[in-house]
């Protein structure tokens, strides 16, 4: 069976495509602002501008025409309404015009799908961390539940923060990186865990008032110290109380090596397992669409409208 | 010394009827940060104790900390960890307790299921790692909101009317007026990513 998936939530416009569980194309294009953030007008502009390249891509890499395509799956959120609303018009329109059946999948669920596919663990934590998501999910009870999260910024959302006050271009997470390899000098920072929530405007009103009186790099070393240990901590936290013993990293934050080096190191000091999983799939992509929505290919669905708002725990995973 | 438990961040040793909780070294951060966490949250979760023991709330009760070694030595509770034996009822028990905890200025940081313990017909609270003084609404709805979501995702069966029976018992206790929480209560959980609100 092959599912076209299209992935549109934010700022990367995505096509993949499945036969069966096996991911057969996964083309994308992400927007970069020159400056600043993502302005949701913007983004809608980048995906309806690279939709029909994008869409050919993935068509020509998986030798198919859009008439051999079984399944259209779509991210109906959670994420920005104009960049939605593009994925799911392509989609419902391609699934019309070739009288195909057309899936809703959440966004988040999507990234846990992928990764326990291409890692190979069938039950682990997983650590979302993107730009707008700060994530601890596991699966309980055929629902996914988010077991801790930031209660405010998202953890890629704050490094770009910083980032552009420190001069960085979007994303910021590699240049954050490759300077805090040059210190190993610790400034104390705010440390701000709350159960297993994570909370993160503090250490931003904190790190910006260390612009300019501190080295780039110490505070780029001593941030993502700082972030990090309370993100593995949370999901050392998540693991125990939840009895799972592997973790999975995944979204855009999760292509830093420094933070798969301690969610490394807290899983063989727990005896856990821990797989990294490969780029191509950790960023917002379509292949994930796809999949998922090809596992959910018997699923009954009424609402097909974009849901900005999204929650992981409002879905039942009957699949599972 | 017989271990009873490997927690997430400490490990729990049995000494002739005294509980030894040792807080570990992890290797995945680095040892700044380390040292200042298990430092600091001995320390106050030693004082934390005593404090709480000393005002007859149900905790164990603390006998010293050793701060070289992040060790803090308490009573033994003959019990079983709440999570594994939650029902109903202690819903209304948890919900006077946190109260009573809150009326004397305490914030918990950590309240699940999965800290405290039952033994009989009482219930011990545990774990005051990430606990500090607060009397401030904000601070206090944050302890409301874990032990809900902690019910939600680990109790999920009995979540609703649990949680119900635990703010009714607990609105009976808190001495302060219930409004001011409840309004940070309503703002944290909107502050969390995508409420469906509509």
């Amino acid at each position: 069976m092959y599912t076209l998936g299209i992935e549109s939530t934010a700022h990367t416009f995505g096509v993949g495509i499945s036969d069966d569980e096996r991911i057969i194309a996964n083309e994308r294009d992400t927007l970069k602002p020159a400056s600043g953030g993502i302005i949701p007008r913007e983004a809608a502009m980048h995906h309806f501008k690279f939709a029909p390249e994008i869409l050919k891509r993935a068509l020509d890499k998986s030798g198919l025409k859009l008439r051999d395509i079984d399944l259209f799956a779509f991210s109906q959120g959670p994420g920005i309404i104009p960049a939605l609303k593009v994925g799911a018009q392509l989609s419902v329109f391609l699934s019309k015009k070739y009288g195909k059946k057309l899936v809703g999948v959440n966004h988040c669920i999507a990234h846990l799908e992928i990764a326990r596919l291409y890692t190979g663990l069938t039950d682990p934590v997983m650590l979302y961390v993107s730009g707008g998501n700060t994530q601890i999910i596991t699966y309980y009870n055929r629902t996914y539940i988010v077991f801790g999260e930031t209660q405010d910024i998202g953890v890629g959302n704050l490094i770009d923060k910083i980032g552009r006050r420190l001069n960085m271009p979007f994303p910021a997470g590699p240049k954050i990186e490759e300077l805090a390899k040059k210190s190993n000098h610790y400034i104390e920072m705010p440390y701000s865990i709350k159960g297993m929530d994570v909370s993160f405007s503090g250490i931003e009103t904190f790190v910006s008032k260390l612009i300019g009186r501190e080295k780039t790099e110490d505070i780029s070393f001593s941030l993502q110290e700082t972030i990090f240990s309370m993100l593995i901590e949370a999901s050392e936290r998540a693991m125990s109380y939840c009895l799972k013993n592997s973790l999975v990293i995944t979204g855009g934050v999760a292509a830093n090596k420094r933070l798969n080096e301690m969610g490394e190191k807290m899983c063989s000091e727990r005896k856990a397992k821990f797989k990294p999983i490969p780029m191509e799939f950790a960023g917002d992509n379509g292949a994930m669409i796809a999949y998922t929505g090809y596992l959910m290919k018997d699923y009954k669905q009424e609402d097909l409208g974009i849901k900005p708002k999204f929650r992981t725990d409002k879905v039942e995973i009957k699949y599972r | 010394m017989k271990v009873l438990a490997f927690g997430s961040e400490a490990v729990i040793y049995e000494k002739e009827g005294i509980i030894i909780k040792r807080r570990i070294k992890k290797g995945y951060r680095i040892k700044e940060i380390d040292e200042r966490l298990r430092k600091t949250r001995s320390k106050a979760e030693f004082n934390v104790m005593r404090f709480l023991y000393e005002n007859s709330l149900n905790v164990p009760k603390p006998l010293k900390y050793i701060e070289d070694k992040k060790e803090i030595w308490m009573e033994k509770i003959d019990g079983k960890r709440l999570a594994e034996s939650f029902s109903l009822e202690d819903a209304k028990e948890v919900g006077i307790m946190a109260a009573e905890m809150h009326n004397l200025g305490v914030i918990h940081g950590d309240l699940t299921t999965a800290n405290m313990i039952k033994a009989g017909k009482r219930i011990y609270l545990i774990d005051f790692g990430l606990s500090y003084h607060s009397s401030k609404d904000e601070d206090i709805a944050i302890d409301i909101f874990l032990f809900k979501n902690a019910l939600k995702s680990k109790h999920n069966d009995v979540y609703k009317e649990a949680y119900s029976a635990f703010l009714g018992a607990y609105k009976s206790k808190i001495r302060k007026e219930f409004k001011g929480i409840d309004t940070h209560l309503k703002d944290i959980e909107e502050r969390r990513r995508y409420n469906e609100s509509y």
